[in-house]
């Protein structure tokens, strides 16, 4: 018989196992297969050929939209991270406020979020559409406008508009990121800095940002993964069109494969966009480390 | 008591997994067969009760004892990532319902026809059709059903205005700047789409009639030719000019039918299933056809669109006759007019075989004009190994034009990618 002692050693492994091995079998097999593909010749039907070294890599990198890819990929990650984090953390800052009807604010606040985002591109897509959508009829009814207006008249404004539903989705999470770590602030540390005469801002600099910092760089790192791998709203919207240029890595490497059907550099890609990722939540593990040894 | 009627029941389910195995050994055949979704109906037909109460496959493996079919309706967007998926598994299906075939034929992967296909069946497919699909000699696929574009206009609106329907493309402009006048930007004249979708389309209408097109008449790729460049630059004339939809990239074929159902189009090249579509959507157009307008002298042809059907390889089959039998057994039930005509009119297509046509004309008259629509239309050349590049490429050439590229420069880097 094992002793108390020892059996709590091995205990918490065997309550983790399932996971591991449901990790292991979802999520750790199909990235080690994708590694292997991405040094693999992999033919137009799909069938999988031998080691081709780095050519996959090398095709993919010399691909005539890459670079415009790559950028709209940076664009598209910095606006909707950033300004949703900022958005996120003024509604938070409201929304922790007393007044009537928070809960239902609040509750009202999670419908973008929690709602599929397929259908809030589509929405959005009928909502600016030129020939019938709502935001033209509800313009023209109120008078605002004479004429419709062609809400997507070059692809710098869809690419804008795609990356404002973008911001539209995100900000609900980054505010109850936010929102929770508000609450957990001691309000004595309020009333302190009050009676030291602090004002709005000193209390939100030297208060309210350090507290919530460790949940803003939660939500962030979550943000830049899933906006960064974030594939319904390009896709929806504008299929990456005209000529990929609204097209961001994910959807790219989407026509690739199956469009265009050349599955080797797009499964470079993916490797690529996976060490991206890797590399993110990377600095965000030292950082945070780093917080909790300072602590 | 209870020990007994456990000892009983495991005893019962041993003896029936016995039994069932020895069924199953029982030289019984599996068919695994992808078909694609091509409207609401297809699942219902396939697998439902939308062939007369009954379904597919339940009527074929009742008259065909011995052969049990594992049939997968698959939507168009899925299918390709299925198909690919399952080929990469050493698993792709017997019988494939799709609209390519040149990769699987080229790398080995593919049955000739006349490997299962009967004699008699292969005689009553249009001949043009399989044409389609032969690569060295070698038919490789037979047509499932086919569609055809034609121009379709608004009557109505058309003889408001005081036009006729263009034949030309000098005329188009005319009619539609005619157009433009009358509605004052209310109605677009024209429609194109430039999609990810069927940019390859729009290639198709404004390069054939413009005596170019995709390849040569060598058969060899000629996406740069003059022809080309001066078709595509007329088509992103029409846009510039403010005849068409605005926004041609983004703007798919259902959106231009959409407007044409609702009025705010005079014209579309469209299949010939539009009549049901603009009824399904609620409206109410008086419509016609026309040939699609051609530059002056150059024969405009009409687009025929062909989805197939083939049959994979698979060496582990441990009798590879009897497999063959089977398809060639699952082909002839389908193309069975009892069963086809249902097929091909319930989605509004046309069919690939003759025996077909008599049945079809008789339940729809207008089927005749568009049979003679489909003697005489291009097919996309599908049958060449580099079509998913071609495709994509004149899609993305076209969409950087619009984007202010030079689209002689797009179509030049597309040929010399394409012959190396």
């Amino acid at each position: 018989m094992n002793s108390p002692l020892n059996r709590h050693k091995w205990e918490p492994y065997v309550w983790l196992l399932p996971s591991i091995l449901l990790i292991a079998v979802f999520v750790v097999f199909p990235i080690l297969i994708v590694f292997k593909l991405s040094f693999s010749e992999i033919s137009k039907a799909g069938v999988i050929g031998g080691y081709i070294g780095f050519q996959n890599y090398k095709d993919a990198v010399s691909l005539p939209a890459f670079k415009t890819v790559m950028l709209n990929t940076f664009w598209w990650v910095l606006s909707v991270v950033g300004i949703s984090t900022l958005l996120g953390f003024i509604i938070a800052l409201v929304f922790n406020q007393k007044f009537h009807g928070r809960k239902i604010a609040r509750a009202i606040l999670v419908f973008p979020w929690a709602t599929s985002l397929v259908i809030q591109a589509s929405v959005w897509n009928y909502i600016i559409k030129y020939e019938y959508g709502s935001l033209n009829s509800v313009l023209l009814n109120l008078g605002i406008i004479k004429q419709a207006i062609n809400w997507r008249s070059s692809y710098q404004i869809e690419f804008i508009w795609e990356c404002g539903v973008g911001i539209f989705v995100t900000v609900p999470f980054v505010a109850f990121c936010v929102l929770s770590g508000l609450q957990s602030i001691d309000g004595s540390l309020y009333e302190a800095a009050t009676v030291d005469g602090a004002g709005f801002w000193s209390k939100l600099f030297r208060i309210t940002l350090p507290m919530v910092r460790p949940s803003l760089t939660v939500s962030t790192v979550l943000n830049i993964i899933y906006v960064f791998n974030s594939f319904p709203i390009v896709y929806t919207m504008t299929k990456g069109a005209p000529a990929n240029k609204t097209d961001t890595m994910i959807t790219y490497l989407y026509m690739l494969s199956f469009y265009e059907r050349r599955k080797g550099p797009a499964t470079a890609l993916s490797v690529i966009g996976f060490l991206i990722l890797c590399a993110c939540a990377g600095i965000y593990m030292v950082t945070v480390m780093r917080k909790e040894e300072e602590q | 008591m209870k020990k007994t009627l456990a000892l009983l029941l495991a005893l019962t389910m041993v003896f029936a997994l016995v039994t069932s195995q020895a069924a199953f050994a029982d030289d019984e055949i599996t068919l695994d067969v992808i078909i694609c979704q091509y409207g609401p109906n297809t699942n219902e037909w396939f697998l439902g009760k939308g062939m007369n109460g009954t379904n597919f496959v339940d009527k074929f493996e009742a008259e065909n004892p011995g052969i049990k079919l594992n049939l997968d309706v698959v939507s168009w967007n899925d299918v390709y990532t299925e198909v690919d998926t399952r080929i990469a598994n050493n698993n792709a299906p017997d019988i494939l319902n799709i609209d390519v075939f040149a990769n699987y034929a080229n790398e080995g992967l593919l049955m000739p026809v006349k490997d299962y296909c009967p004699d008699d069946l292969f005689e009553d497919f249009f001949p043009q059709f399989i044409a389609q699909s032969v690569i060295d000699d070698t038919v490789w696929a037979v047509p499932d059903l086919a569609s055809a574009r034609a121009l379709f206009y608004n009557v109505d609106m058309l003889e408001e205005v005081g036009v006729e329907v263009p034949t030309t493309w000098a005329e188009l402009e005319d009619v539609s700047q005619a157009i433009i006048d009358y509605y004052g930007g209310e109605v677009y004249p024209w429609g194109i789409d430039l999609t990810t979708d069927e940019g390859q389309a729009a290639f198709a209408y404004y390069t054939w009639g413009n005596g170019g097109g995709f390849v040569d008449a060598d058969g060899n790729w000629a996406v740069n030719s003059a022809e080309n460049v001066e078709g595509i630059n007329f088509a992103l004339g029409l846009i510039q000019k403010g005849y068409t939809n605005p926004n041609p990239a983004t703007q798919t074929r259902y959106d231009l039918q959409d407007m044409f159902a609702a009025g705010k189009m005079a014209m579309v090249i469209a299949p010939n299933q539009l009549p049901t579509y603009v009824a399904d959507k609620g409206g109410n157009i008086n419509m016609a056809t026309a040939g699609i307008p051609a530059n002056e002298g150059k024969t405009g042809s009409s687009v025929g669109v062909m989805d197939r059907v083939m049959a994979f390889k698979d060496d582990s089959a441990p009798d590879q006759a009897k497999r063959n039998e089977a398809i060639g057994k699952f082909l002839k039930f389908f193309y069975d007019p009892e069963n086809y005509v249902g097929w091909v009119s319930m989605e509004g297509f046309l069919p690939a075989v003759n025996s077909a046509v008599e049945a079809l004309v008789a339940s729809d008259p207008s089927f005749e004009a568009w049979l003679d629509v489909l003697g005489t239309c291009q097919f996309y050349p599908a049958a060449k190994a580099e079509w998913d590049q071609v495709k994509q490429g004149v899609i993305a050439a076209e969409q950087a034009a619009l984007t202010g590229a030079d689209i002689q420069t797009e179509l030049d880097n597309l040929q010399a990618a394409l012959v190396g």
